[in-house]
């Protein structure tokens, strides 16, 4: 017993993910880590809020019904008190939520809440942004702090959002696709982090 | 005041004309450095803002051998799509459509959110796009609603019939529910009229035409084919001044150089210029006479019943479509109430072409939902990538506080930076620094850079490294000094720290001191951040490349061939206290 390792800010587990003992995740077995990804504390993931109604192809195609609230790829990366929160609507007359889905290395800034319908992969989302319900972000997005991205809307790949409510203010250069990585962001948390590489 | 986070900055050899194609070989010789350092760069000079660029938005001609920014490369449409619905909009569409979305993508006119398509009789929460049996109803009708600001195209009396094809619909529905002509449904009811014949016809027609408020397209409508007509039949209102006609408007050759103009077609038709003489002038409406409105009390009134909010701001006028909808060409939106959604705007995928020697240096693949490139040859994988770190000291008495990037720098006092020099290439490089003693501009800091020549080995494969990380951690790692803080002194000549790819150096920096001769001047906006302007060289050994053989004196192709690259860059490392 005393060769147990002490308890660690993180859980680390076998496929990678780091998530935060202080995290409040709800609804655990309806969100999915791709792995490698890294939870802060203090984050909310609402994994209870899955889909209520189920859509006629997947409830006939297969039995068992598909309970994914979120979904998140490899290389997440979710700062302090950052929300993760299916959107939901009226479908066909009854209130139901849908899946959040987001791709790889997705950066959220601390205090942001997510609503997305779906987040590409290499998308960086500043501090304290509203993403509204079912947005719609590609690939290579930069979003900057505090904007205010409204329901519905639909941002393209390579674009740089500002603004309340959000506009495209700019278009991500050909040199900076490698700035959203976050390999090297993974390793410097965790209960035995590396340095920064300088 | 904003803290700043040090930044470096590339300047473009673009700028500087002399330099534009100059092939940077080894055979160069070095007096081309001689030059460069007498007029040493100014990064606060007024041009300097125009050359500068963050390494990531520079890109690399392998041809040139030489840097290329976003203001001197040549740009290539290759897909123009809409941003909203992802959709690739057709070069062909692009021509008779005009770049907006003709799908359902609108902008709200007030706040530039986007705009949803919603039932207006059932619960507002409720898109009925997804209620197929209540959509059949003939009572149902739909409105664009933006779910930022809620607004809603009722708020300026436009409701939709069928929840598709809303751009189509909305072309024919004015501000207020009035229906709206296409230029296909015009062109269908003059010849109707032109049908029936006879002068009672077009006497009625125009009567109508008055009553009804001609727009801005019936009019132009109206006068084009007035004046083609009056083109047609040069004698019709022939009056005798035909030689002085000639050169007036209203003489048919110089209209119709202007039509041509304007049209694309041939500047000479050489039918019109053997047909002289002046042309009369639109006299009715249905000819597109139209009488300027000059009572503008209404107008007047009702700015002085609203707010300034309910007027339009001249952002929102610019983002609404031209003309579209507008009744009277004087009747440009002035309030909020008469904006129209604003289709949106496409966007392109654009591929890059060197401005020298024609390559493409970055060409996308065509699809809208792929963001891979075929070719994208950027400065980062090229030339080193310069990254700043404060370094504190502990001075003489105990250990210093922990700086933070973005603290203010202390006028007088050194400070010492460090610059990590990382390499992208397989070849090991060498590198050459030079910066001015003393920065340019009214406060001039001190400028010593410790270590001005050195070597970076080459980027070797990450696995290589990955197998070699305990010698690395012996000999290259070794040199990290932070431990023993006895020993910890920065050594002139001496590399602070190094790596697999990477060198660190030290600079040391005495900023100048912020003090304005009282009440003479002042302080310009950002004259107090510390930038300070380095040259530099990178020399390298790329294998011998069989283009390159011209500039090479018959060397073997196995040979390797020294290459170099020069350039100026600023480093931006923070700003200095006041006072």
């Amino acid at each position: 017993m005393s060769r147990r390792p002490p308890r660690g800010e993180y859980i680390e587990t076998d496929t990678g993910n780091k998530v935060a003992r202080k995290a409040t995740l709800v609804g655990t077995q309806n969100i999915m880590l791709g792995g490698k990804t890294v939870i802060q504390p203090e984050v909310m993931i609402r994994g209870d809020l899955v889909r209520s109604i189920q859509s006629s192809s997947s409830s006939s195609s297969s039995g068992t019904p598909n309970n994914t609230a979120v979904a998140i790829g490899r290389y997440c990366f979710l700062s302090r008190a950052s929300c993760l929160r299916p959107p939901g609507r009226f479908y066909k007359g009854a209130f139901t939520y849908m899946p959040l889905r987001m791709g790889d290395h997705v950066f959220v800034g601390p205090s942001s809440v997510i609503q997305a319908a779906s987040i590409g992969s290499h998308v960086h989302i500043g501090a304290r942004v509203v993403v509204g319900e079912f947005a719609i972000i590609k690939d290579y997005v930069r979003v900057l702090d505090e904007t205010v991205i409204p329901p519905n809307m639909v941002i393209p790949s390579f674009s740089i959002v500002a603004g309340q409510p959000a506009r495209v203010i700019g278009e991500v250069p050909e040199g900076g696709h490698e700035a959203f990585e976050l390999r090297d962001l993974y390793k410097t948390v965790g209960n035995n982090p590396q340095p920064p590489a300088s | 005041m904003a803290p700043l986070n040090p930044y470096t900055y590339i300047q473009c050899p673009c700028s500087d004309s002399a330099s534009l194609g100059r092939p940077s070989d080894a055979t160069s010789p070095t007096s081309a450095d001689g030059d460069e350092e007498d007029n040493a760069f100014d990064p606060r000079a007024p041009r300097a803002n125009f050359s500068l660029y963050p390494l990531e938005y520079l890109l690399y001609c392998e041809d040139c051998h030489q840097i290329r920014c976003p203001r001197c490369i040549t740009e290539e449409i290759a897909t123009y799509f809409c941003p909203s619905c992802l959709f690739e909009v057709p070069s062909s569409n692009l021509k008779s459509e005009g770049n907006r979305c003709t799908r359902s993508c609108f902008q709200c006119p007030i706040c530039i959110g986007p705009l949803s398509v919603t039932s207006i009789e059932a619960p507002p929460s409720d898109p009925s796009l997804l209620v197929p049996d209540r959509a059949g109803t003939p009572h149902t009708t739909y409105s664009l609603i933006c779910s930022y600001c809620s607004w809603s195209s009722t708020e300026i009396g436009i409701q939709f019939d069928k929840p598709n094809s809303i751009h189509a619909q909305l072309a024919k529905i004015r501000n207020g529910g009035a229906s709206r002509l296409t230029a296909k449904e015009r062109k269908e009811r003059r010849k109707e009229l032109s049908h029936r014949g006879g002068e009672a016809a077009l006497a009625a027609s125009s009567e109508a035409a008055a009553g009804q408020d001609m727009d801005l397209e019936t009019q132009f409508a109206n006068l084009k084919l007035f004046y083609n007509s009056q083109l047609a039949d040069p004698n019709a209102g022939d009056n005798g001044f035909s030689s002085l006609g000639d050169l007036g408007f209203s003489s048919p050759s110089s209209l119709s150089r202007i039509m041509n103009l304007y049209t694309g077609g041939k500047l000479h038709d050489p039918r019109a210029k053997s047909k002289l003489g002046a042309m009369r002038e639109a006299i009715t409406a249905d000819e597109g006479l139209l009488e300027t409105d000059l009572d503008e009390s209404s107008l007047i009134t009702q700015l002085h019943q609203s707010d300034f909010l309910d007027t339009a701001s001249s952002t929102q006028i610019c983002s609404q479509p031209p003309n579209l909808g507008e009744t009277y060409i004087y009747g440009a939106a002035r309030f909020n109430s008469s904006l129209r959604p604003v289709p949106y705007l496409l966007r392109t995928k654009r591929s890059k072409r060197c401005p020298v020697c024609r390559h493409i240096i970055s060409k996308p693949e065509a699809k809208v939902q792929t963001t891979r490139f075929r070719i994208r040859l950027v400065a980062g994988s090229y030339i080193p990538s310069i990254t700043i770190r404060r370094l504190n000291l502990p001075g003489p008495n105990g250990p210093a506080a922990p700086a933070i990037l973005g603290d203010l720098l202390e006028p007088l006092k050194p400070v010492h930076f460090v610059l990590t020099f990382k390499n992208p290439i397989f070849e090991s490089l060498k590198v050459t620094l030079g910066a001015p003693a003393k920065t340019p501009g009214r406060f001039p800091s001190k400028v010593t850079v410790l270590c001005p020549q050195f070597d970076i080995d080459a980027n070797t494969d990450v696995w290589d490294e990955a197998l070699k990380e305990n010698d690395r951690e012996s000999s290259g790692r070794s040199r990290r000094r932070a431990g023993t803080e006895s020993q910890f002194q920065v050594e002139v000549g001496k590399i602070w720290e190094r790596g697999r790819n990477w060198v660190s150096i030290i600079v040391e920096v005495v900023p100048a001191s912020l003090k304005l001769e009282p009440g003479r001047d002042v302080l310009k906006q950002d004259e107090d951040v510390l930038e300070i302007p380095m040259f530099v060289r990178i020399e390298w050994e790329a294998e011998g490349g069989g283009d390159d053989a011209a500039s090479g004196t018959g060397r073997d192709k196995d040979q390797k061939e020294k290459k170099e690259l020069a350039y100026w860059c600023v480093l931006g490392l923070g700003r200095i206290k006041q006072g």
